[in-house]
């Protein structure tokens, strides 16, 4: 559509008729091209390569076009993927996967040997992969990465072309999941030493083994298409022909061309859920982050002792901040881990494992314990900084805290809203007093969220430190890992440990709210990792 | 034979030192009055620009005044109180009666909030913090940040300008490429480096502000001060003698007067501005501090539904700019000699 | 000419070098890593990757590196688009930006030139006074606001113009409108107000008494005269344009540099800052250089040489 750049402002009027009608045609041409579906992101798509991708929307879009061993389903249940089936050994150190025969979307075969290809490929320190620690329990990943030994000496084998065998460090019980997470994916050797440095830079230049090929993107584009892979093993199965991601940065912007009608799905933020609460179109997501708030035991005496730390905890009142001021699906945190992320025997760890006393709210006693803390330390009264991102959700939650420290008396907050990075070393290097964290779940499994707090460990900002707690991480990691029971104790202890000592305040389980067309069927959704699969979604 | 023509005694009468100075026709009849006299005189006849001075008065009155005393606190946080549209006492006019139009029918939040007593004049946020009380603090900080950038430019880019202009050939090249260097930085990146080398907030944004803002008014003064150099009355001073500090005060500044108050009053929005851009990419003033650019940004996220969230504070930043802009014009026409009566 | 040009771009090398070594070691300083995925990793994981990029090496002989780089062409690889080379990334994102702003340009300076002139020649009158208030409304609403605003009533509940999005030249109205605002209102202002001090000058009056007709006295003399301190703007409505862009991209989804840039700051991307500011700092001074250069065209008494009398 040509129009001539000279029109002036006067005559919007008589050409916006002519708009009118190209509206509604193109409108009506996307409804009639049915299983189509139109999907927001908040950013662009970087990376392509399971390698070197690092971040949410790369592993999303991965999950769609390609195929690990195993698959993600609802739930985070493993599902098969391109292994038809697999044993593990009796200490759960070996595993083998028996592959099913199925293509590239080149035509290729998909074989064995593109994994051990991919494995090496991510795990070699020349490829710089950001992700590659998730090997860590992969045999001589962690040598390999630090150029202690060759790369083929990684812990995978094939097989003969439809047999791969995985030798693992020590037992590893999330293992199926890690390996249905992108950056375990199989690669295409001849395709990738074909492209070399343009390898998966843009839609053309890669293949694809997954229910989706990408068709469009340029490697820095805003848009990309997905559409059928006719080679896929279970193309009969895979209903829709074409999915158009749209990134929209700004959240009402994206809720406008929702209105429009230009995306089926879009997610909310602010103060958006509270009006769509009550909609059909709502839907809330849980995710397995939590966000909680450290407190930086090595510059203050006063952080360092419990009596305060527990005043701070049972000062804030998170039911009133996740129903009242967030109101988009996030949830009270009942412990560090998330709830929903691991159960056993059906109850959930945080059934199990959780501390009413260090996640709930009580402000009498809370003064009371910060008039002791004061007392302790010989102070009349405390100011100190809370440290927080500079998005919506790190000023929602910093200002909310900071209104309920300052019932507690005798004590001044103030508050610094950082960008993500700055907030990220300062907290590194101690440089704070207190700090709102969040963590996200890299794996379905309470130990992604345990192991942060070890002693000496570099997520450990606020250097709080407990021999138990360690023991037990250890023991969860070590000797009882392939002792499920055993291993379920050690972090339940564990989490206890730190919650009893409240080495940290747990604040609120993230959730994300959206709204989606009600004829958009089949979406699988998971909280941890890539989140999406479209391969069984239609559009009714 | 001359007839002698007999006067009364009193026809004439001899005229005292008093009386003469009374008949002089060249005595100015008005009082002396000074170049700033002048200028108050001519602006207090400029009915824009009077109204202009009193309302920006009660603008900084009231923010200022603030610190002291406030409808409510700025900082209070009364979640169930959230996102409460404007109730004005006495007024029933939708969007002033504290009702809501929510899922097609119009409710009254203040009831279904349990808040029926209560009376915020613009509203809540979502914490439920009065929106009044945070415009007036937004207020206050906007114009605190405009005010020293304004500062700076009056200061820096004026001398600068002027020295640069006045003096020519080489010294001003050097100067002009100093100038084009600082402007070819994006400020961005000098926000940012100084937030993190400083103490994050306002101090840093100041003097990130300050340091490029300056630029602008150096360029207009100095194009302005070489245009002026070359007429005839700057070359008679010249030839007379006059001190070059005379000249640049006396005769320059008076005629550059107009060229830099209207650039001040586009210098004071723009300094409101760029701190609410700053607000909207994220490295704005730290909550629970506001200005008025991270209301209108706070607000511009919910504007689809809750429209007075942005609208009070824009009109607020409205009236502000309106007011710096009719009296920038008034004071021009004060200012300028040349202006006709 | 020749002479002035050549010195010109002499000093438009010199500030790009400036420009560059200020911005590399100032950006040395931000406080942590251009990793993505910084916060998952520990320490010596960082370390293992910055050896393979180079990032371990000392600040100078990187920022040595990066000059033999640049001068080559070569302005390394994002780290946000962990594959892609900054030049393609910036070359494919600058088109939507550059027409956004010229687009913006265009329109709000011609209208802007058009409103203030109308409102001098009718000084006083209601044509100036809606002029004024044309122009002071265009100051006083942040791009942001107005963006919104338009996207909300003449995108979304009009439905004339598309809310978000890149096309063809339908897509462009909206992100044009929002930010030729500011130039529309500063253009508009400087040119009534020069135009009202030229109109009572010797000369118009000279032309007028001559009997020119009041279109000839326009456009012969007064628009000339006022039209000179626009030009000194034009510099710095370029950078509110490029500062308007970053806003007005994300909020009209526009896949241009201006949000890189915000972006690439935020998350230490390195090599995509360093391209980002050269790129601003090259067009600006090309700006910079037009107008004078126009500045010498339009009014003769400005010597280019520079040489003082």
């Amino acid at each position: 559509m040509k129009i001539n750049s000279a029109v002036k402002l006067g005559t919007v009027a008589t050409f916006a008729a002519v708009l009118l009608a190209a509206c509604g045609s193109s409108s009506t041409s996307s409804s009639s091209s049915k299983q189509t579906l139109n999907w927001m992101e908040s950013s662009a798509l970087p990376s392509m390569d399971s390698s070197t991708a690092t971040d949410v929307v790369s592993g999303e879009t991965m999950n769609n076009t390609g195929e690990g061993l195993l698959r993600i389903g609802k739930n985070s249940s493993i599902h098969p993927g391109v292994a038809k089936s697999y044993t593990k050994s009796k200490d759960g150190k070996t595993y083998t996967f028996n592959l099913r025969k199925s293509n590239w979307s080149n035509g290729d075969k998909v074989t064995a040997k593109d994994f051990v290809y991919a494995w090496q490929r991510t795990v070699n320190p020349k490829t710089a992969s950001q992700y590659a620690y998730m090997y860590a329990q992969v045999k001589n990943a962690n040598a390999i990465m630090n150029k202690k030994k060759p790369v083929s000496s990684l812990g995978i084998k094939a097989v003969g072309n439809y047999k791969v065998v995985v030798t693992l460090t020590q037992a590893t019980s999330y293992f199926p999941s890690l390996v249905a997470s992108p950056m375990f994916f199989p690669q295409n050797k001849s395709v990738v030493q074909k492209y070399g440095k343009k390898y998966a830079t843009n839609a053309a230049d890669n293949v694809y083994n997954g229910p989706f090929k990408l068709t469009y993107w340029t490697g820095t584009s805003d848009n990309w298409t997905m559409s059928k892979n006719t080679k896929y093993w279970n193309a009969k199965n895979v209903k829709l022909k074409k999915i158009n991601f749209k990134t929209m940065k700004d959240p009402q912007t994206a809720l406008s061309q929702y209105q429009s009608g230009k995306l089926d799905a879009t997610y909310l933020s602010g103060q958006q859920p509270k009006n769509y609460k009550n909609s059909k179109q709502y839907v809330e997501r849980k995710s397995a982050s939590t966000f909680y708030i450290e407190l930086n035991e090595k510059k203050d005496s006063m952080m360092k002792n419990k009596k305060a730390r527990q005043a701070l905890s049972l000062a804030i009142n998170r039911k009133q901040f996740v129903n009242k001021v967030l109101a988009d699906g996030s949830t009270t945190a009942k412990g560090l881990v998330s709830t929903g992320l691991a159960s056993k025997n059906g109850t959930d760890f945080n059934t199990a494992a959780g501390v009413s006393s260090a996640t709930s709210q009580d402000l009498t006693k809370a003064k009371k314990l910060w008039k002791e803390a004061l007392k302790e330390t010989g102070r009349s009264s405390y100011s100190f900084t809370l440290m927080a991102d500079d998005t919506p959700a790190g000023k929602n939650i910093a200002e909310y805290v900071q209104s309920q420290w300052a019932k507690l008396g005798n004590i001044k907050v103030t508050n610094s809203n950082l960008p993500f990075k700055t907030r990220l070393s300062r907290s590194q290097n101690g440089q704070f007093d207190a700090v709102v964290s969040a963590w996200g779940a890299d794996f379905p499994d309470p130990i992604s969220f345990l192991s942060l707090f070890t002693s000496g460990n570099s997520y450990n900002n606020g250097k709080w430190s407990s021999k138990a707690y360690d023991k037990d991480v250890a023991a969860a990691t070590g000797k009882d890992a392939n002792n499920s029971s055993a291993r379920w104790t050690d972090m339940v202890n564990a989490q206890k440990t730190l919650l009893n000592d409240q080495g940290i305040i747990p604040v609120y389980q993230q959730g994300k709210a959206q709204l989606v067309k009600s004829d958009v069927k089949g979406l699988i959704y998971f909280p941890t990792g890539a989140n999406w699969d479209f391969s069984q979604a239609y559009i009714k | 034979m001359a007839d002698t023509v007999k006067l009364p005694e009193d026809s004439f009468k001899r005229i005292n030192a008093d009386d003469r100075a009374a008949l002089d026709s060249e005595k100015i009849a008005a009082p002396s009055l000074t170049f700033a006299q002048d200028a108050w005189r001519r602006l207090k006849k400029n009915k824009g620009a009077w109204v202009s001075l009193i309302v920006l008065a009660i603008v900084f009155i009231m923010a200022f005044g603030s610190l002291v005393v406030s409808p409510h606190d700025p900082n209070a946080v009364h979640p169930s109180y959230a996102n409460l549209p404007s109730k004005i006492p006495g007024i029933n006019i939708n969007g002033f009666n504290g009702t809501l139009v929510q899922a097609g029918e119009r409710i009254d939040a203040y009831k279904q909030a349990g808040a029926s007593s209560k009376f915020y004049v613009m509203g809540t946020d979502y914490l439920g913090r009065d929106l009044f009380s945070r415009v007036l603090y937004g207020t206050r900080i906007s114009l605190i940040i405009a005010l020293v950038a304004t500062l700076f430019d009056l200061t820096i880019g004026v001398t600068y300008g002027m020295f640069s202009g006045w003096k020519g050939g080489r010294i001003d090249t050097i100067m002009q490429r100093i100038i084009e260097i600082i402007l070819s930085i994006p400020n961005l990146v000098v926000i940012v480096l100084l937030i993190l080398i400083l103490k994050p907030g306002m101090t840093s944004i100041i003097i990130a502000i300050a340091l490029t803002s300056w630029t602008n008014m150096a360029r207009l003064v100095r194009a302005q001060t070489m245009e002026i150099k070359e007429q005839e009355y700057i070359l008679a001073a010249r030839t007379l003698g006059e001190r070059p500090m005379k000249i640049a005060f006396k005769h320059l500044l008076p005629n550059l007067s107009s060229v830099i108050i209207i650039n001040t009053m586009f210098t004071i929005p723009n300094a409101i501005f760029f701190e609410a851009t700053l607000s909207y990419i994220g490295i704005g003033i730290s909550s629970p501090q506001a200005s008025l650019g991270t209301l209108l940004n706070d607000g511009q996220k919910n504007f689809q539904f809750l429209p007075y969230q942005m609208w009070w504070p824009a009109l607020v930043l409205s009236i502000i700019m309106l007011a710096f802009n009719l009296l920038g014009d008034g004071l021009r026409d004060a200012f300028d000699p040349r202006t006709k009566e | 000419m020749a002479k002035y040009l050549a010195k010109r771009i002499f000093y438009l090398i010199l500030t790009l070098f400036i420009v560059i070594t200020v911005t590399f070691f100032l950006m040395k300083l931000l406080p942590g890593t251009p990793l993505t995925n910084q916060a998952k990793l520990s320490k010596s994981q960082i370390a293992l990757i910055y050896e393979q990029y180079g990032l371990n090496k000392p600040v100078w002989q990187q920022y040595l590196l990066y000059l033999a780089g640049a001068v080559r062409g070569n302005f390394g690889t994002s780290f946000q688009f962990s594959d892609q080379p900054v030049s393609y990334l910036l070359s494919s994102r600058i088109g939507p930006s550059l027409q956004i702003g010229l687009q913006a340009m265009i329109f709000g300076v011609i209208l802007g030139i058009l409103v203030g002139s109308f409102g001098a020649m009718r000084q006083n009158t209601w044509v100036d006074t809606t002029a004024t208030v044309v122009s002071i409304l265009g100051i006083s609403i942040p791009s942001f606001v107005l963006a919104v605003l338009l996207q909300y009533y003449l995108g979304l509940k009009l439905g004339w113009f598309p809310i978000a999005e890149w096309g063809g030249f339908i897509y462009t109205v909206l992100p044009t409108l929002a930010l030729g605002a500011t130039p529309l209102a500063e253009s508009a202002r400087f040119v009534r107000t020069e135009m009202v001090d030229v109109l009572s000058s010797d000369y118009i009056e000279l032309a007028k008494a001559k009997g020119l007709s009041r279109t000839g006295v326009i456009y012969h003399h007064a628009l000339r005269n006022s039209l000179i301190p626009l030009i000194t703007i034009v510099g710095p409505l370029a950078v509110n344009i490029m500062t308007g862009s970053m806003v007005v991209e994300n909020i009209f989804s526009i896949p241009g540099i201006g949000e890189q840039f915000v972006k690439s700051v935020l998350t230490n991307d390195y090599p995509t800052i360093m391209g980002l500011t050269i790129i601003y700092s090259f067009m600006l001074c090309v700006v910079l250089l037009f107008t004078d250069i126009l500045y010498g065209i339009v009014d003769p008494r400005i010597r280019l040489t520079g040489k003082a009398n």
